[in-house]
């Protein structure tokens, strides 16, 4: 029964969004690597999104790239509510280790990634007026992506309905404070830097007389 | 010694000449021509005017002017200088040779002048003079030799409030003879005369802006009461400055205002509705500089004091905090900037009117007390003959001239659009499309790329089909395949 590979079993849970993920957990499956690679895709659907979207359909300011926000998009956002997914359900007795909530996180998000890939090469063949098949696409995967994680929130941290869906709108209570220490702890360290510098150029001042 | 000399002026003429020639060929100008691109950011282009020269008062043969506030071309090309601080009108012709001055006027006999005029208009059905005589408080017609036939002076009816001051500030004439007023006390739009002198109405009124202010002060007058009502701040709109009206009888308007962004430009239809609204879909209607201009600290928005119509139905807008005229073609499209605040010609201390002349227009300067003369260059003439043939619906006759336009200015956006459309008119979508790829204009582009995907599919619908039939022919021998068990080799080993 079920005695498939990791890959398969990506593959296996975003076709089964309701046991699949119970499956996962049942066989103690699920790669960090390909949880990664998943991760990395989505940066590079954040970045095809905005960058190689078709002509027609979007253009964007294009004399300066930035990457930050791309960045920000995928890695850092992911990260935040892994780790206040993590923090939320200790609260709550769930019984997912900080590695499972990345793995069945980061499988719940391929539909996602998928739809809007599929959405931005379709983008290329067809006009404005036939938006709508880009944004099927788009939007069933969203809502794909959506209910799978739920359903992974569920089985990494055994819960019922009602009590998953209550840690996942505390888990994004708790990202928005997160971000705002993390930008707050950042706008310190600079403060802190350039007092570094300030001093660095005093000193140097001083002993090249 | 002598050969020293002569060296060193050598030397320095020569650094003079190079300099000059490192400098771009629109160094003639004071100033550095711009345009703005797709985003909104400026853009070196090339000078679409140029200025010529200026006239002062002493240069007609009338002695200085003296706080000049308007300018206006008739019909019968002569050109009527409103001298304000010397009460007088100073009428030359195009080649600004004194034809008469107008100073004395009659009225039933007696014998009267001007106070303050601000504004001047001829009608070209009658020929009619009509005078804004601002400090008389009254607007005047009269013929050429200064006859007055006729007076409109303040209205006498409760819908003009009588806490109001009437200081006509400019006047315009329609077809039908009724006569518009601004006032600067009125923010209901232009007080309107019919051609008896009776007031009709107010004409063409802006609205307010739409701030977080106002919208919060709607709210709050809805649950107070009415003493309360009368205490809080009015939401008015900012009256308009002043206006041109064109041969069709659309009545534009230019508002003077630093702070607020609605309205500043618009052409009225005989109902007094703003029709600039329901232009084309790619034009953002933005008028004058997209962002203020910073002096050291100090941001200073565009403020258009004046517009006048072209013969081609082209705006020009005269913005009166950078001394810059802003041309636009019919369809509002930006064409040319040009002038600068400065001493040098082309550059204006306090530009105050603005009027144009077959390839010529007269800037008129309230503080220099002159009129600077810009005429059309190469370049300007080139864009000028494109977007009207454009404007025609000429695509592909504008092909040519958009093509030349490209060759003085890369980055003159307009020119790419142009050169799309004649391309898609003609039928060449896929060179179309990299056309309206540069100028980025994703409907335009959306349309040619509609033409060139039906195209393509007509050509090659035969190898579409064989492909499609292939395919499900592979695929329908895969599923037999597997389901036969033959494909073992091709799984991965072990689960």
């Amino acid at each position: 029964m079920l005695d498939l590979t990791q890959g398969q079993f990506v593959k296996h849970v975003i076709m089964h969004p309701f046991e699949g993920f119970e499956d996962l957990r049942w066989k103690k499956k699920g790669s960090m690597k390909i949880a990664f690679a998943i991760v990395c895709l989505l940066f590079i659907q954040q970045i095809a999104y905005n960058r190689l979207y078709g002509f027609q359909y979007y253009s964007d300011y294009d004399k300066i790239f930035n990457i930050v926000p791309y960045i920000f998009k995928s890695f850092i956002l992911f990260g935040v509510w892994v780790v206040a997914n993590w923090a939320m359900c200790t609260l709550f007795d769930g019984e997912g280790s900080m590695k499972n909530i990345f793995i069945y996180s980061a499988y719940a998000l391929v539909p996602y990634i998928t739809g809007y890939l599929i959405g931005t090469v379709l983008s290329h063949f067809l006009i404005q007026d036939e938006y709508i098949f880009i944004q099927a696409f788009e939007i069933i995967g969203l809502c794909w992506s959506f209910i799978l994680a739920i359903s992974a929130m569920k089985a990494v941290h055994q819960f019922s309905f009602g009590k998953t869906i209550a840690l996942i709108l505390l888990t994004l209570v708790a990202m928005v404070a997160m971000l705002f220490l993390l930008v707050l702890l950042l706008t310190l360290f600079q403060q802190v830097l350039i007092f570094i510098f300030s001093i660095y150029t005093e000193l140097s001042y001083r002993f090249r007389v | 010694m002598s050969g020293l000399k002569k060296l060193i002026s050598l030397a320095s003429a020569a650094a003079l000449t190079f300099s000059m020639c490192a400098v771009s060929a629109s160094a003639t100008e004071a100033y550095n021509p711009y345009n703005y691109d797709r985003w909104g950011d400026p853009i070196a282009s090339q000078a679409g005017y140029t200025a010529d020269y200026f006239v002062s008062g002493d240069d007609i043969g009338v002695g200085s002017l003296s706080e000049p506030a308007d300018l206006f071309v008739s019909y019968d090309d002569l050109m009527y200088i409103v001298d304000k601080g010397n009460n007088r009108i100073i009428v030359t012709d195009m080649d600004f040779n004194l034809v008469r001055e107008m100073k004395d006027f009659t009225y039933e006999g007696e014998a009267t002048t001007l106070k303050k005029p601000t504004g001047i208009f001829v009608d070209q059905y009658t020929g009619a003079i009509y005078i804004a005589d601002n400090e008389n408080e009254r607007v005047i017609k009269c013929d050429e030799e200064g006859n007055i036939s006729k007076i409109y002076g303040r209205p006498d009816t409760e819908l003009y409030s009588s806490d109001l001051t009437y200081n006509p500030n400019k006047v315009i004439v329609d077809k039908a003879g009724n006569v518009y007023v601004v006032v600067k006390s009125v923010t209901k739009g232009a007080v309107m005369f019919d051609s008896d002198g009776d007031f009709i109405g107010y004409y063409g009124a802006n609205r307010v802006e739409q701030t977080a202010e106002v919208i919060a002060n709607a709210f709050w007058n809805l649950i107070s009461t009415e003493e309360q009502r009368s205490r809080t701040t009015k939401s008015t709109p900012i009256g308009f400055t002043n206006f041109d009206i064109d041969d069709m009888g659309f009545i534009y308007t230019v508002t003077e205002s630093t702070e607020t962004t609605t309205d500043l430009v618009k052409k009225l239809n005989p109902e007094g509705n703003n029709i600039l609204d329901s232009l084309g879909v790619d034009n953002d209607f933005q008028f004058g500089d997209t962002s203020p201009t910073y002096y050291s600290i100090y941001a200073k928005n565009s403020s258009l004091t004046d517009i006048d119509i072209g013969p081609n139905g082209e705006l020009n807008i005269l913005d009166f905090q950078h001394g810059r005229i802003f041309q636009y073609d019919k369809e509002a499209w930006l064409l040319f900037i040009m002038g600068g605040t400065g001493e040098q010609l082309g550059t204006f201390r306090s530009a105050t009117a603005i009027e144009s002349y077959d390839n010529k227009l007269f800037v008129l300067d309230s503080r220099k007390n002159t009129v600077t003369v810009f005429t059309r260059t190469a370049f300007g003439e080139i864009v000028t003959e494109a977007s009207n043939l454009y404007n025609d619906g000429k695509y592909e006759e504008s092909l040519e001239p958009w093509l030349s336009v490209l060759k003085y200015d890369g980055n003159y956006r307009r020119a790419y659009i142009g050169i799309g459309n004649a391309l898609f008119n003609r039928g060449d979508y896929r060179e179309a499309m990299d056309y309206f790829e540069i100028s980025i204009s994703r409907s335009r582009y959306d349309r040619a790329y509609e033409g060139y995907r039906n195209e393509w599919i007509k050509a090659h619908f035969t190898l579409i089909i064989v492909v499609i039939i292939v395919l499900i022919v592979l695929l329908i021998v895969y599923g037999q395949l597997k389901k036969r068990g033959k494909l073992k080799f091709l799984r991965k080993g072990g689960a």
